[in-house]
């Protein structure tokens, strides 16, 4: 009878979407200290960061955390320095154990695991950048990618070759045989990156990867990650304490300070409904979204489409230039609507013939001398892009969600760059 | 007031004599087991040394010193020290000494390095260990003698085995900082890909602890060097007799001319041992 009854409380403590998240963090604490279980007990709980430390002598660096990470998502921890997202990402390895909490990878609780799934997990399923880089500086370069590989038992030759292609991948070819101190920061990361890449994991932790770093090598590195990432698909979790690092890189950005986190949303959401005074002041701050308009930043489209293409073309059009939706315009180029390649599909397959049947008619638009402040709404309302018309309905260019992000973070690194 | 007190009188001497008698009748046969095994090992290495033939050490010696320090002259000189030793008419007993040593200082690392490797991995070893290390850096070489005396009596065993004892404290103590220097960035790193525990020592800590570990090498050799003149007093045939026949007869010269070959067996071993150390640390550069 006992036995039953745990087994269905167990079933329903894990609800089948925890599955779906490829890391959920549930109910998080770290205490650091000798007494840090009497903090968890008592009333301290509730305490300040600086009331704990005060009676109790522990450092309490993560409270109560919870979140959940998508399957190929991009995630960002940003703060202050000693906000805690060091000890929170690596919690998530069990580099540091939690005090309290589940940690989920794949929808199992790595916290109950021993020693040997641990080692598993760490060797298969996630690997880790470091600030720091923490390479061995008496291997080569390929050696300190293929490290991974080595400490599973694979043999020489396999291990070799795989990490020769994630050195490639990160753009060190021809440096596989110097030492790693011969070598500048910006290509001591790339190694860096390139071991945590030759195990093929699907996790990707990354603490502040990019911040010792000077800003123009940063900057190109922050390019060439996502589009690492637009081609890999790992789910990412990066720690910055770069706020336009954070905006420009994530898919959502959990902003933690005293070892919580206070706000955690789009790149968007956050610009527009700034939950703390650190990321109102930015926004406030971030003169070009009140200056830049969105003639300025409208880009080319990649691909046009016109309303008498039939589906079938403009499938094969979309398959062909790499792009989810397109928008289609008539002979004058106005703007008709736009089309998503999956709705597009599914039109091809009920047998309707015309590319009307597949269009939402009313995408988001905007006006050339519209501000760029004023595209937030509008961009964080709609899966699409913006169009771009002229007062007559007339097709301009189009505008991206992370153009807007970028343009501002480019004017205001270009200002503080110099 | 110029008698001190018969009553506060500590009776240490019967307590350790005590201990020392139930050791030896209940732990008699170890002892004598280790004292054989010690034995025919120490005459396999001496039957080695004095085996090789003469040009073969020098041209051997001088090939080593001038990889290791880089320049031909050295490996000149050095041999050409060792050509002196031979012409004091002592290569014979420079070769017993040798072997002494040599016997000596493998065993010190044998036991040694691992010691210091758990030293390493644990605080409370340490902090248990360290005392006792300090405290026998303090203690004169002399003492390591009467422990050696008692279990093995008088022969070439006690005095490595006092050797061994006096030797071995340097390289337990730069293994374990050794290993303690290892940036935790680096460690950190290997664990997150998974390393096991003897991943991490054999992939990162001990290659990384290798220069330190060197330096221990070459402090725990000089050490057993250093110890051939007093172990000589228990028993230990080579140049160390030498020096002390000479002086209990009060033969300047001839003592003299021992002395001066353990100096250049000395100068020899440490040079060459060294600039291997100094070589590790080289290649590994500034670490990080
Ligand atoms: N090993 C430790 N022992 C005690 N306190 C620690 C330790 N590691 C981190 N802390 C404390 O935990 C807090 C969070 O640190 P950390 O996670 O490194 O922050 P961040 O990476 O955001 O700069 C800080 O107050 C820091 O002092
Ligand atoms: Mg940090």
């Amino acid at each position: 009878m006992e036995e039953s009854r745990l087994e269905v409380s167990e079933e329903a403590e894990t609800p089948r979407d925890v599955m779906d998240y490829s890391v959920e963090v549930r109910g998080l604490w770290k205490v650091f200290g000798p007494r840090s279980n009497e903090v968890m007990d008592g009333d301290l709980r509730r305490a300040s960061k600086d009331e704990i430390l005060e009676k109790a002598g522990c450092v309490l660096a993560l409270r109560d955390i919870s979140f959940q990470v998508e399957r190929g998502e991009f995630f960002v921890l940003m703060g202050l320095s000693g906000s805690g997202k060091s000890t929170l990402i690596r919690c998530l390895l069990r580099l540091i154990e939690p005090t309290v909490g589940k940690v989920f990878i794949n929808g199992e609780d790595i916290c109950s695991y021993n020693k040997a799934r641990l080692m598993h997990l760490r060797r298969h399923t996630v690997s880790m950048v470091f600030q720091h880089f923490g390479l061995l500086p008496h291997c080569t370069v390929i050696d300190n990618v293929a490290y991974g590989l080595k400490i599973r038992g694979m043999p020489k030759k396999e291990r070799y070759e795989r990490a020769q292609e994630a050195i490639e991948t990160v753009g060190l070819k021809g440096w596989e045989h110097y030492l790693p101190n011969s070598l500048s920061g910006g290509m001591q990361q790339r190694v860096g990156l390139a071991r945590a890449l030759a195990t093929d994991p699907q996790i990707l932790l990354m603490d502040e990867p990019f911040s010792g770093l000077d800003p123009l090598i940063r900057r190109q590195m922050q390019d060439e990650l996502v589009e690492l990432q637009d081609r890999l698909r790992k789910t990412v979790i990066f720690v910055t304490h770069d706020l336009y690092e954070a905006l420009k890189l994530g898919c959502r950005i959990a902003i933690m300070r005293d070892g919580e986190i206070i706000q955690l949303g789009t790149p968007e959401e956050i610009i527009t409904d700034p939950a703390d005074d650190y990321v109102r002041e930015f926004v406030q701050d971030a003169s070009p979204a009140k200056v830049l308009t969105a003639g300025k930043i409208m880009e080319e489209p990649e691909l046009l489409l016109y309303e008498w293409q039939g589906p079938k073309a403009a499938h094969h059009m979309l398959r062909s230039s790499k792009q989810d939706h397109a928008f289609v315009v008539s002979k004058s180029r106005q703007l008709v609507g736009i089309v998503t390649r999956e709705r597009i599909r599914e039109t091809i397959e009920r047998g309707a013939s015309s590319l009307r049947d597949a269009m939402d008619e009313e995408p988001p638009t905007c006006t050339p001398d519209m501000l760029v402040e004023e595209l937030f709404p509008i961009a964080s309302s709609t899966p699409y892009p913006i169009a771009v018309l002229d007062e007559n309905g007339r097709f301009l260019g189009v505008i991206h969600n992370r153009t807007i992000l970028d343009s501002m973070i480019q004017d205001r690194e270009e200002k503080t760059d110099v | 007031m110029y008698e001190f007190p018969e009553a506060l009188s500590v009776p240490l001497s019967d307590w350790v004599d005590a201990v020392m008698s139930w050791l030896l009748t209940n732990w008699g046969t170890l002892f004598d087991a280790v004292g054989k095994a010690l034995l025919q090992m120490l005459l396999y290495v001496e039957r080695f040394f004095l085996l090789l033939p003469w040009p073969l050490v020098v041209a051997g010696v001088g090939l080593a010193a001038w990889r290791t320090l880089g320049k031909w002259w050295s490996g000149a000189v050095m041999a050409g020290l060792l050509m002196v030793i031979g012409s004091f008419g002592y290569w014979k007993l420079a070769m017993m000494t040798l072997a002494i040593v040599t016997s000596a200082v493998v065993i010190s690392l044998a036991i040694g390095i691992p010691m210091g490797i758990v030293m390493a991995r644990s605080d409370f070893v340490e902090s248990t260990i360290r005392p006792v290390l300090d405290a026998m850096q303090t203690m004169p070489s002399f003492v390591y003698l009467i422990p050696a005396l008692m279990f093995f009596g008088l022969g070439k065993v006690p005095a490595v085995f006092a050797t061994i004892i006096y030797a071995m404290p340097p390289v337990i103590r730069l293994t374990n900082v050794g290993i303690r220097q290892v940036p935790s960035s680096v460690v950190e790193a290997a664990e997150a890909f998974g390393s096991s525990s003897w991943q991490l020592l054999f992939n990162v800590q001990l290659p990384l602890a290798r220069p330190s570990i060197m330096v221990g090498i070459n402090q725990t050799t000089m050490m057993a060097l250093s110890m051939v003149v007093i172990a000589s007093m228990i028993g230990a045939r080579g140049l160390g007799l030498e020096v002390l026949l000479a002086i209990n007869r009060i033969e300047v010269g001839r003592g003299f001319e021992a002395g001066l070959s353990i100096v250049f067996l000395a100068i020899i071993i440490d040079r060459i041992t060294h600039a291997l150390a100094a070589r590790q640390q080289k290649t590994l550069g500034g670490g990080s």
